[in-house]
């Protein structure tokens, strides 16, 4: 795939996600139950919350970065964020929403390698890390459920965030390099 | 002394002529029209249950010198009630700016305070000259998960109230309507109509934000819209226009991923390309012509109007 068809690939994968989390985390936070399924939820960020990474960026330097920062940006997120979601996958007590969370993971997954093809087919460097999505930071786990699950809140918050962010983040990259043109090889016969 | 004095709707006022005892003879007028002597006691000038038509200057004089000892403007109104607020962002990511009414007046001055926290930052509301209700927010920070909180306060000098509204920075993200949407009819096609329009000029950067648009057309012989969604360009041709009809049109914008859509954009209105009637100049024209006239009013195979083969105009 030239860098166009794979960027294009990657915005319609992330535009597939955005859509496909809408449903599951509504679907999620039911399953947490009150207050985290009331719209107008509003807690605290604890620190525990706060090593998720952030797609919180100052705009001036969203528009200045570097194609290959924008690129390593999503990658290092996205490659977090799939341990964290992994680590709930794992927690959840319905089998339905475990199947669903468990096919979210696997779509997130090729998010991750999408993005490092995009990379190498620009010919960037993958982010230094271990080639899978690293093990999970070694903090204690939530002291309580309550705060586990405003863990969780704050992951599928900020997971959708970062799904808005890289649609905003590759429809710049698609339009500075587009797809290559396909070219039609006619055999002329009799021109 | 001069000054104003304010009372609610409704109230009991009393006032005193200055300095002057109870029992002195004083003349108190009303916007300069003597009082009745009822409203008086001794030297206090009482009004019960004051309503919004007794707002006015008000005067007392010593008896015999007629010497002003008293003057004050009363101003009868009501505390404000919580003041209806809205936030929004037509210029994401540029900002967004919030605007305010009270659901009702209170007849005498207010005073607007608005505080806007994003996390734990006071962030700046830079108050717009016309409409002075409305203030500007310029975000300084995109793709945030902390909330924006903005507080207004509303004072006059019979009370206060105040409302919040706590949103996310995506949740009020609304641009306005599409601009300059044309529509023409295409020549040889009698059952197509070019639309076109343009991004809102208050949406400052398309390439990075681009938008989604909705098209909504219906002939004026009908009420039910046609619609279809365009993930991206500013140009559509409705292919299934019924032949002669006149159309209305309209569209809508939105983000491609975040906050709601914009309200219908002008409508415009075109008729499709219909076939220039031919100059008849033998009676063989005129029947064909006849036959060809009667057949267009015939509804196109493909009418929607009614199952029953109904006939347009017939």
């Amino acid at each position: 795939l030239g860098a166009g068809q794979s960027i294009q690939q990657t915005y319609d994968l992330t535009r597939y996600l955005e859509h496909q989390l809408r449903t599951l985390a509504g679907t999620y936070l039911n399953y947490l139950g009150p207050p985290f399924n009331e719209p107008d939820f509003n807690p605290p960020r604890l620190a525990r919350a706060e090593r998720v990474p952030s797609a919180t960026v100052d705009l001036d330097l969203w528009r200045g970065l570097t194609d290959n920062a924008r690129l390593a940006a999503n990658y290092r997120a996205y490659s977090r964020l799939l341990c964290y979601l992994r680590v709930l996958d794992g927690q959840v007590g319905t089998a339905e929403l475990r199947h669903r969370l468990a096919h979210f993971c696997a779509s997130l997954q090729g998010l991750v390698l999408s993005i490092g093809g995009v990379m190498s087919s620009l010919g960037y460097p993958l982010p230094a890390g271990p080639a899978g999505p690293p093990a999970p930071p070694g903090a204690p786990a939530a002291p309580n459920d309550f705060l586990k699950k405003m863990d969780d809140f704050w992951l599928l918050k900020e997971l959708q965030i970062w799904l808005w962010r890289s649609a905003k983040d590759f429809n710049r990259l698609k339009k500075k390099v587009p797809p290559a043109v396909v070219t039609l090889r006619l055999e002329a016969r009799g021109f | 002394d001069s000054h104003i004095q304010y009372e609610r709707v409704g109230a009991d006022v009393t006032m005193k002529c200055g300095s002057m005892d109870w029992d002195a003879a004083v003349t108190w007028t009303a916007n300069g029209t003597d009082i009745d002597e009822s409203h008086l006691n001794g030297s206090y000038l009482i009004l019960k249950n004051v309503d919004l038509s007794q707002s006015g200057q008000y005067s007392c004089y010593e008896g015999s010198s007629w010497h002003l000892k008293y003057q004050t403007y009363l101003r009868v109104g009501t505390p404000p009630k919580e003041p209806v607020l809205m936030c929004r962002s037509n210029n994401y990511p540029k900002g967004f700016y919030c605007s305010w009414h009270l659901p009702t007046p209170t007849y005498i001055p207010n005073s607007f305070n608005i505080s806007v926290i994003h996390g734990t930052k006071d962030m700046v509301c830079e108050k717009d000259a016309v409409p002075k209700n409305r203030c500007h927010i310029r975000l300084l920070q995109l793709f945030s998960t902390v909330k924006y909180k903005v507080t207004l306060t509303v004072t006059n000098a019979l009370g206060k109230n105040f409302t919040t509204l706590t949103f996310d920075e995506f949740a009020i993200v609304k641009p306005d309507p599409p601009e300059s949407v044309v529509a023409k009819p295409v020549p040889n096609n009698p059952r197509r109509l070019e639309v076109s329009w343009q991004n809102p000029s208050s949406w400052p950067d398309p390439e990075s934000f681009p938008l989604k648009f909705f098209l909504r057309y219906r002939p004026l012989i009908l009420d039910q819209w046609q619609h279809v969604e365009l993930s991206d360009g500013t140009s559509h041709t409705i292919t299934d226009a019924y032949a002669g009809k006149e159309y209305i049109i309209q569209v809508a914008a939105k983000d491609t991923d975040i906050g709601t859509w914009s309200d219908w954009s002008v409508a415009v209105h075109a008729t499709p390309w219909t076939e220039e009637p031919k100059h008849l100049t033998t009676e063989a024209q005129i029947t064909e012509t006849t036959s060809a006239s009667t057949s267009s009013f015939m509804a196109p195979p493909t009418t929607k109007i009614c199952d029953k083969g109904a006939v347009v105009g017939s």
